[in-house]
């Protein structure tokens, strides 16, 4: 290692520590310390930002596995047995290979901004380091968010790739492309987490500037369906590809190898393979393949490159946010202390991509259901199929990301608590949430699906119909934490971060939502309207236990 | 100074004892804020001001005593104190992701004031304290007296009866700490309201407060008007508050250290 090399690493050690501390604690959010002695904050904010690298390390590893298992002979003449066994492993290795990319990126985002913001670069530049060793400790310190992810990147996949196409040489060729992988994730992350922080988190109020965070922050959550997107569109794809084979050989087939990740993903093909495609005797796919990864090879030296000095020079910039427009005298709303809960939220979820994610994913969910629905084209008796599926999910909104806002709370909470606002309002403000979303995602199903589907009075009837149960869902488990907090004398707003509490609260939430859908899916078969009308009851005699529980919960008079 | 006697005083401790991460934050103090009243609390560093102003909030939760605001235990009846309350911490710590126009809007819907006074009062306070230009700005990237600024005006935004200030002019320019100083007044004298701050600087508490309180390593040690500690320990404000917190030699040594090298 060389002297400046080593002082940096030095330097970037305790610093850290520091950034795993101010990612895990959030204290300049108003988030209140753990009573622990100062030590073990440092050890356990490592401890924690270990853990979710681990997490995602172990994803990285279980896809590698699940991808090994599906680039077998036997899975592959199962599953597509029509298409040429190197375009069939190019396309698996190069889906997990995009997966990779995205769970890097998107997973590192969560520290990036942190990365950026923190005040450990601007006093760095303040002490007598030379200013080749402040760089080098930049990008060590960068490197280590991402250190678990990349290696298990490097090994797993070559290992498990090799191991399912027999064949050593095709684990070490995918390599370059791992490694191509790791530094575009790396430098997309410090680029998003750039614009996050600039244009997003730093973007001032205006309608303009909302529409360009909630833009953000829609391609911000798309990496996060990437899984969802792979295991839904993966087999399509595959299929897609095997019908276009099947028209023979043709310059759009060849042109697919040119498509990113696709000329990093064929050469454990060409090395399993004997250096062949099975795509016909001329040289094209060898020509877009070579073109491809020139192209690709040359975008990964920029981006190494801009890495080697970016991040000390980003992080020291810290000029926060876009300049503001003029201020506007924009007049105040009148809402009462529950809607007034749920604008800030919204206001907050707008810069933050946490909380983003959570309003995101369900109207990503249903956009998702209405596009397949349309693809697939059902005839009009497959309402009530499309309804079920469409309430379904909406149903799980309810259940798992009711309570999850509850985690808002947490944004200025210190100052939040010094507010009149009652336990009331503010279970009442999370239910508009989840409600809106609810009713948001079930009309978003119906707006695409009105182009094939032709009934749509009864397709809302029955989203209507479940309405209640999802608003008791929501009520019962914002109640269990109400409770909870009553009886451990914490303020509500405190307790979303015990894993237990979230586990709790989710069953009962569960019970609630998925009872009616499961009387519909058990009754509904001969009389469908009858038994939506009957769950419709259902769900309104839940709701009146529900809203019974919370009201006792949640007194008015006490936070 | 004194309030009617049958109306419960804007602020009443008695007896407040807190300890803080195994330490004595604050001991068996005592005293009351009439209306009209501007007290000061002064104090070293870990005297016990910041303990005390989150006990009277509902931050922390006194080990002993009571705290009474408008005879009211905001332990018991939180929502109704902090209704009559309003407060800034010591540290800024808000909202980072909305701007001060979002998070003002925020403030006035939780506290059900009339949307065309909160806009009025809004404009008044952040025209006074040349906060204008940043109502639409992110909190996050505020100056830190900007957000000092921020937390005043969502103090006063409710025109609380009961205003508890935790050193409220720290990171203030001088025209800002002179208009604070207005504002506070005026919300003293025109309002009838209480106000309970706390400050290191001498010269706030002598220009502004109408009795001050002088606590050392968590207990009481002096109170009264600034006139009267004055003439107690025949000097200026500040003489009285190192007599009172026994620093007086302490600061002769160290400043006598100082000038040996």
């Amino acid at each position: 290692m060389s002297g400046p090399l080593r002082a940096a690493w030095h330097i970037q050690r305790p610093l850290y520590r520091e950034l795993a501390y101010e990612t895990i604690y959030g204290v300049p959010l108003g988030n209140l310390l753990p009573n622990v002695p100062p030590e073990e904050l440092g050890r356990r904010g490592v401890r924690r930002v270990a853990q979710s690298k681990l997490l995602v390390a172990g994803l990285i590893a279980f896809l590698s596995a699940g991808t090994a298992l599906l680039l077998t002979p036997t899975v592959r003449r199962l599953l597509v047995p029509s298409l040429p066994a190197p375009l069939f492993e190019t396309t698996v290795v190069g889906a997990l290979l995009a997966l990779e990319l995205t769970l890097i990126w998107w997973t590192a985002l969560q520290l990036v901004p942190t990365f950026l913001t923190s005040p450990i670069f601007p006093n760095l530049e303040l002490l007598p380091i030379p200013e080749k060793v402040r760089t080098r400790a930049a990008l060590l310190l960068f490197l280590r968010l991402f250190d678990v992810q990349v290696l298990a990147a490097l090994l797993f996949t070559p290992l498990c790739v090799g191991a399912a196409l027999a064949s050593p040489l095709a684990g070490l060729a995918l390599l370059p492309g791992l490694v191509a992988v790791a530094i575009l994730a790396m430098a997309l992350s410090l680029a998003t987490g750039r614009f996050f922080v600039r244009h997003v988190r730093g973007s001032p109020g205006g309608g303009r500037r909302t529409l360009v965070r909630w833009t953000y922050l829609l391609l911000w959550a798309i990496p996060a369906f990437a899984l969802y997107g792979f295991i839904s569109f993966g087999p399509r794809l595959v299929f897609a590809l095997s019908v276009l084979v099947g028209h023979g050989p043709s310059v759009g087939i060849d042109a697919l190898f040119a498509v990113f990740p696709l000329p990093l993903s064929a050469a454990p093909a060409l090395a399993a393979n004997g250096g062949s495609l099975d795509l016909g005797p001329g040289p094209l796919p060898f020509l877009f393949v070579g073109l491809g990864a020139l192209a690709y090879g040359l975008l990964t030296v920029a981006a190494a490159s801009w890495l080697w000095s970016g991040p000390r020079a980003l992080a020291t910039a810290q000029s926060g946010g876009a300049p503001a427009e003029t201020p506007a005298a924009i007049p105040f709303v009148r809402r009462s202390p529950a809607r007034s809960v749920l604008t800030k939220d919204l206001r907050v979820a707008s810069r933050i991509p946490g909380y983003a994610f959570l309003i995101l994913l369900p109207l990503l969910d249903a956009v998702a259901l209405g596009l397949f629905t349309v693809v697939s084209a059902p005839g009009p008796a497959a309402t009530y199929r499309i309804a079920l599926a469409a309430v379904a999910t909406s149903g799980l909104v309810a259940t798992f990301f009711g309570p999850a806002f509850f985690a808002t709370e947490l944004v200025g909470y210190a100052y939040t608590r010094v507010l009149p606002l009652t336990d009331r309002s503010l279970v009442l403000g999370k239910l508009y949430l989840v409600v809106g979303l609810y009713l948001t995602a079930g009309a978003t199903v119906l707006a695409i699906t009105l182009v094939r589907l032709f009934e749509p009075l009864p397709f809302a009837a029955f989203v209507l119909s479940e309405l209640p149960a999802v608003a008791a869902a929501a009520l019962l488990e914002l109640g269990v934490l109400t409770w909870v907090a009553r009886r451990r004398g914490l303020p509500i707003a405190n307790l979303y971060s015990g894993s237990f509490t979230v586990v709790a609260v989710a069953l009962p939430g569960l019970f609630a939502s998925g009872a009616p859908l499961l009387y519909f899916l058990v009754a509904g078969g001969s009389d469908p309207l009858l038994a939506a009308g009957r769950m419709a009851l259902l769900a309104l005699a839940e709701l009146g236990a529900a809203a019974t529980f919370c009201y006792l919960a949640a007194r008015p008079g006490s936070r | 100074m004194g309030g009617a006697p049958s109306a419960p005083f804007p602020l009443e401790v008695q007896g407040l004892t807190v300890h803080y991460g195994g330490r004595i934050g604050v001991e068996r103090l005592s005293f009351r804020v009439a209306p009209g009243e501007i007290y000061g609390l002064l104090g070293s560093n870990g005297a016990g001001k910041s303990t005390t102003m989150k006990s009277i909030v509902g931050l922390l939760s006194p080990d002993a005593g009571t705290v009474r605001v408008f005879g009211l235990d905001p332990r018991v009846d939180g929502v109704e104190a902090k209704r009559r309350t309003g407060y800034v911490p010591e540290t800024p710590l808000l909202f980072d992701a909305l701007t001060p126009w979002e998070f003002l809007e925020f403030v006035s819907g939780v506290r059900e004031i009339e949307p065309e006074a909160a806009a009025r009062r809004v404009e008044r306070y952040t025209e006074a304290l040349q906060l204008t230009a940043e109502l639409h700005q992110p909190i996050a990237v505020l100056s830190a007296g900007a957000k000092q600024k921020l937390l005043l005006v969502a103090a006063l935004l409710h025109r609380p009866p009961l205003l508890v200030l935790d050193e409220p002019f720290h990171s203030l320019d001088p025209r800002s700490v002179r208009i604070g100083r207005e504002l506070l007044r005026q919300h003293a004298t025109e309002g009838r309201g209480a106000v309970l701050l706390s400050t290191h600087t001498m010269e706030v508490a002598e220009r502004l407060c109408d009795r001050v309180a002088i606590l050392d390593r968590g207990r009481l040690v002096g109170e009264g008007t600034v006139a009267a500690l004055r003439e107690a320990n025949s000097g200026s404000l500040e003489q009285a508050f190192l007599r009172l917190t026994r620093e007086e030699e302490g600061v002769r040594a160290a400043v006598r250290s100082l000038g040996s090298e």
